[in-house]
């Protein structure tokens, strides 16, 4: 009986479902930074926001928002065993996410009017843009790995925890964004 | 039954004891403003629902410690209840009905200490590393104690004009953070009940030199307060000198600037002026009217070697272009 | 064993000591590198040092080892479940070493826990020196600010990773599982305290900072060097507790053997399960505030100066966001133990096992909502003050719930009084103390006279006291035989207890007397016009006796470990299933000895009710 439950525990399934578990409760741990950024921007700008340029953060938003229907593709298509939809999935996640990398720190950055040390809004916007940028570096990483073993053919339609994770997570650093946008973009009266 | 009977008067023998100690023992010190009496109430009643609850988590210890414990030789297990839900519903329920009970008490005291009184005197409190300004607004001067009127209320409005301090003398209970920053400033009430001398004491951790940063709170009869005002309002000397010793210890200079050539956190005022300093940097300078005034305007421009690890504030900043006049002035008067 | 020669640099700490240490020369190098290519002078303290303390935390964890796996596993090979031990080393030195074993590596949390407790211990001993007598004598003001800054932090890191032990350890024990769900990352949250309490301390070397644990802006903007090492050791050290916490709540959900429900599990597990909710969530807070600083003084980012339109309020709502719900971090644990231990020692069932399991859980989640009555004098919007102080008196609800269920434990029980029992009702009446002391602070008029005084101080010493080091040294010398196998000494830890119990009480209620008449914290002197002198003398004097019962503590534990008498295999005749194991306990736990859960786990004093049902007989395996 109990050598039943330790087979059952020591399968691929239950562990993918114990990481699951565990990746999800990072996120939730995660979006408290997140969070706590927000609340510091409402409390610290309130109904002001920052000059920043508008194209170009619809420019870069409408890419992350993008990427992340690639990635659902992808993730989709590896657990249907399509290696090759899977695999342009991937790298074309990828690149939108570089793209949204250098749009944010390579010009946004460069643009902006004021620097980090300037207000009180310039700290606000680059540490959330910072912030942010750090963790979409992080799934710029995980998702080029997944990419490297992906054409090595480790991932299955059975197994792609991997995968899966990259996903998930490439997923919430999308939510993060869709609330970081209209806070530092849209919401607010411009100032400076 | 009979434990039961026995705890019970275990309990009330405690709580009696404790309560009765504690009040006889005098546990607050003494009670010198108007704000303050509802809060000693206040307290009182929480060291009797203490002393009871004490008692009676303590005195069903005890008895069973002594009681029920198993004795030399004794066999067996304890006995086997595993819970009781009507008692655990009790002391739900009876503690929360206490404890709303104390947070109404307590948000009709709070709202007791902050009656305003329509006459009060205003008075500006700025607090800075590590000395206390109270400014009279309402007559114009300022001074480096606090001198009140028995029985009127004074609304203080704190700031603060490097870090964060607090504004709490003991006697008067009431207590309230001071804040850097525009629109930061806060209010608060006292209205002094008893004659006497008292400490302002800062209790908000504030830099090195927090534990020393005190004031002289003075209550006096009105009539010698008015006198103290027309005092301080006729003492504005015409002579800088005079004027720039007054700034010095109203702005806190005396915290870290000796003016004897003594050692303390800043470089000393004595012989100052026109002396060769080597900065930071290695360069020397000969002290001026434009590097002392630099100095108080912006203390990190040229830092005197030797003190790189001291962040003097702004201190000129929150101060008139006569007044850094003024304590030039002393400064050039020391040590000539 | 001892003869066998250990080459030790094979050992993990020292490898990553060695990069440690290297690291950091190196990230100073390209912080320096970076600043001349940026066209600045190559050497600015702050930064050079911040960057490389960074560099030299993140090549620590390289030294010792802790990415190998992951990085194998990132590029697709095959890693072994567990950490294969190398049979020509001694047995201590997998305890210098990475390991996958949640038991080595709750031994190492505790081990890590008690030298923190030393550390922080002595801080605490030069400033109550200093404090015996007004005016100063022995210390300069800011090496004071200094120390009770690190007594308070080295303290809190002191605890948590003692909270770390007791949950590393016991929580797959009790739940019966072969290891934690995630033993590499356990490992990692467990090294990554290493470098970071490094760190901290480090500040004492670098110009310490004046500002006490709580390091409130401007003030912290503006202090020396070892400011930023403070924050940064912090930091890491909430990594370690974020990942900590995640692997506990992953593992009671997912590895509790046949037959366990949630409301069968040994009631510690409850409560080190709660502890993680708040662990994993509240954390990120702290590190938030404090990264805020950090880059207010690295890059001029205003956040919290006021002449760049910062808010100084902010940061204490951030800060205490996490540092409020962190003290239930630090007690519930211990309240876990005081109920898991009374009703072995009682003999007779726990006093309403759910009621206290979700008193665990109810003051978890009402410990979110009370932060702000930290601020009640800070000059926050004044609407919060009355709402907060609701919430804050809810807190007292769940925590009467457990004071009256253990009373009802120990009702009628058969008490019977060894060194893990005495600490446990020495934990239950210091805890009431510091319960009791708590409402009159959450009254908002009542803390306008006792925020910021010594009345504090006296308040959450009490409840530090009561809720993690009682219960602390109760649960090391109950699992003590099971740890080692061998018995400590009962002579040796009554001392223990009858010192610092007493010693305690003299303690806290002298600075609970000493607030109350006006003595602030966190001051280097008072005024003798107080006359506070002798009060003084007598807590410094109390303060002394808690050190040396500390040191009979580990002068038991040493001796015993090394010529203790053998433990038999259940010593205190308990239910728990790890007590059903032999002595010291197995590598991999249950996986030889399968069992299952068949009853209740507090049935005692109730014939033929077992709690658990082993395949074999385990008993036989022992000795």
């Amino acid at each position: 009986m109990t050598t039943n439950t330790s087979d059952i525990r020591s399968s691929y399934a239950y562990k993918t479902a114990t990481n699951r578990l565990g990746l999800w409760l990072f996120l939730l741990s995660d979006s408290f930074v997140f969070a706590g950024l927000l609340v510091s921007r409402f409390y610290l700008l309130g109904n002001t926001r920052p000059h920043l340029e508008q194209t170009l953060g619809l420019i870069v938003t409408a890419m992350l928002l993008v990427s992340s229907f690639f990635m659902n593709r992808a993730e989709t298509a590896v657990a249907n065993g399509d290696q090759k939809t899977f695999l342009n999935g991937t790298l074309i996640t990828l690149i939108l996410g570089i793209v949204f990398l250098i749009g944010v720190v390579g010009v946004e950055w460069q643009l902006a009017p004021f620097s980090a040390a300037e207000d009180v809004h310039g700290a606000v916007f680059y540490m959330m843009t910072g912030m942010h940028a750090f963790h979409v570096l992080t799934g710029v990483i995980f998702l080029a790995i997944v990419y490297r073993n992906g054409r090595k053919g480790l991932y299955s339609a059975e197994k792609h925890w991997q995968v899966e994770a990259a996903a998930v997570y490439w997923h919430f650093i999308d939510v993060v964004w869709i609330f970081f946008y209209p806070a530092l973009y849209l919401i607010g009266k411009v100032v400076g | 039954m009979k434990h039961f009977i026995f705890v019970a008067i275990l309990v009330a023998i405690l709580t009696v004891v404790v309560g009765f100690g504690l009040d006889a023992i005098g546990l607050m010190p003494e009670l010198a403003s108007l704000q303050g009496v509802v809060i000693d109430q206040l307290f009182r009643m929480h060291i009797w629902v203490i002393s009871f609850l004490f008692a009676l988590i303590i005195g069903f210890m005890l008895y069973s410690i002594v009681i029920f414990r198993r004795k030399k030789g004794e066999e067996g297990e304890g006995d086997h209840f595993e819970g009781n839900t009507g008692l655990e519903i009790a002391w739900t329920i009876v503690p929360l009905g206490i404890v709303l009970y104390f947070a109404f008490l307590g948000s009709t005291a709070l709202a007791e200490t902050r009656r305003a009184d329509p006459n009060a005197q205003n008075i500006t409190v700025v607090g800075q590393q590590w000395s206390w300004r109270f400014e009279y607004t309402d007559y114009g001067f300022s001074s480096d104690e606090l001198r009140l009127p028995i029985d009127q209320q004074a609304l203080l409005l704190l700031k603060s004009a490097d870090v964060i301090h607090s504004f709490w003398v003991p006697e008067f209970r009431v207590k309230q953070d001071a804040l850097p920053g525009d629109g930061m400033e806060r209010e608060l009430r006292v209205t002094p009940t008893k004659l006497g001398t008292y400490k302002l004491r800062c209790a908000e951790l504030c830099g090195t030199q927090h534990a020393y940063m005190l004031a002289d709170v003075i209550v006096m009869e009105p009539d010698q307060f008015d006198e103290w005002v027309e005092d301080q309002l006729a003492s504005v000397s015409d002579d800088p000198v005079e004027r720039g010793e007054v700034w010095y210890g109203q702005y806190g200079c005396q915290a870290c600037h000796s003016i004897d050539g003594s050692d303390r956190v800043g470089p000393s005022w004595f012989g100052l002026y026109g002396k060769e300093e080597t900065l930071a940097d290695g360069t020397t300078l000969v002290v001026d009217d434009l590097y002392l005034h630099e100095s108080i305007v912006e203390p990190q421009a040229k830092v005197v070697q030797g003190f790189e690890t001291v962040l003097m504030p702004p201190t000129g900043q929150s101060m008139t272009d006569q007044q850094i006049q003024d304590v030039i002035e002393f400064i050039k008067s020391l040590g000539e | 064993m001892t003869n066998q020669k250990v080459n030790i640099f094979s050992l993990s700490l020292i490898r990553g000591m060695v990069f440690q240490v290297f690291g950091t020369l190196v990230g100073m190098g390209v912080v320096m590198l970076i600043r001349l290519l940026m066209g600045l002078s190559a050497w600015n303290a702050e930064p050079v040092w911040v960057g490389g303390a960074f560099i030299g935390v993140i090549t620590f964890l390289v030294g010792t080892g802790a990415f190998r796996d992951w990085t194998k596993m990132a590029f697709g090979e095959q890693v072994s479940e567990h950490l294969e031990v190398d049979p020509n080393q001694p047995g201590w030195a997998k305890y210098f070493n990475i390991s996958y074993d949640h038991k080595v590596i709750g031994i190492q949390y505790g081990v890590t826990s008690v030298l923190l407790l030393v550390t922080a211990g002595t801080f605490a001993l030069i400033f109550r020196t200093e404090l015996a007598a007004a005016g100063l004598q022995l210390l300069e003001l800011n090496m004071f600010n200094t120390l009770i800054g690190l007594h308070g932090m080295v303290m809190i890191a002191s605890i948590l990773l003692g909270v770390g032990a007791m949950s590393n350890y016991l929580v797959p024990l009790l739940i019966g599982a072969s290891d934690m769900a995630f033993p590499r990352l356990n490992a990692f949250a467990y090294w990554i305290n290493v470098p970071g309490a490094v760190l901290v301390v480090s500040s004492l070397f670098l110009g310490g900072f004046d500002t006490g644990w709580t390091g409130y802006p401007p003030l912290s903007a503006r202090a020396p060097l070892g400011m930023q090492m403070f924050f940064m050791g912090v930091y890491f050290i909430g990594f370690s507790s974020i990942l900590g916490a995640l692997n506990i709540i992953v593992t009671t959900l997912r590895m509790r053997v046949k037959g366990m429900g949630l409301f069968k599990m040994p009631i510690f597990v409850w409560a080190a399960a709660s502890t993680a909710l708040i662990s994993l969530t509240a954390t990120q807070l702290i590190g938030l505030s404090f990264q805020m600083v950090m880059f207010q003084r690295l890059f001029g980012m205003g956040f919290f100066d006021p002449a760049k339109g910062g808010n100084v309020i902010l940061f204490q709502h951030l800060f205490w966001f996490y540092s409020h719900p962190a003290v239930y971090v630090f007690i519930l644990p211990g309240l876990g133990i005081i109920s898991e231990l009374l009703p072995v020692f009682a003999r007779k069932p726990l006093f309403g096992y759910k009621w206290i399991a979700m008193s665990s859980l109810g003051i978890a989640l009402v410990g979110f909502f009370v932060w702000a009555h930290h601020m009640f004098t800070s000059g926050m919007a004044e609407y919060l003050r009355v709402p907060f102080m609701y919430s804050t008196m809810l807190v007292a609800i769940p925590t009467g719930v457990k004071f009256f269920s253990w009373v009802g434990t120990m009702w009628r029980g058969k008490m019977t009084f060894e060194t893990p029992m005495l600490f446990t009702l020495g934990a239950v009446s210091i805890f009431l103390l510091g319960g009791l002391t708590g409402p009159p602070n959450a009254t908002v008029a009542t803390d306008l006279h006792l925020h910021d005084t010594y009345w504090i101080v006296g308040h959450f010493h009490a409840t530090m006291f009561g809720g993690f080091i009682f219960p602390f040294f109760a649960a090391i010398y109950y699992w003590f035989p099971k740890i080692t196998g061998k018995m400590y000494n009962e002579k040796l830890g009554k001392w223990h207890f009858w010192l610092m119990f007493p010693a305690f009480y003299v303690q806290s209620l002298g600075q609970m007397r000493v607030g109350l008449l006006g003595m602030r914290r966190r001051i280097a002197d008072y005024d003798p016009a107080l006359n506070f002198d002798f009060s003084h003398l007598l807590i410094t004097i109390a303060g002394f006796v808690i050190a040396t019962a500390v040191l009979i503590f580990i002068i038991n534990a040493i001796h015993s470990l090394r010529k203790g008498e053998i433990a038999p295999s259940n010593p205190w005749n308990s239910r728990s299933p790890e007590f059903f194991l032999p002595s010291p306990i197995p590598e991999h736990n249950y996986t030889d000895y399968p069992f299952e859960v068949v009853g209740e786990p507090y049935d005692y004093g109730l014939a033929d009710a077992p709690f658990v049902k082993f395949d074999s007989v385990p008993g036989a395996a022992a000795d």
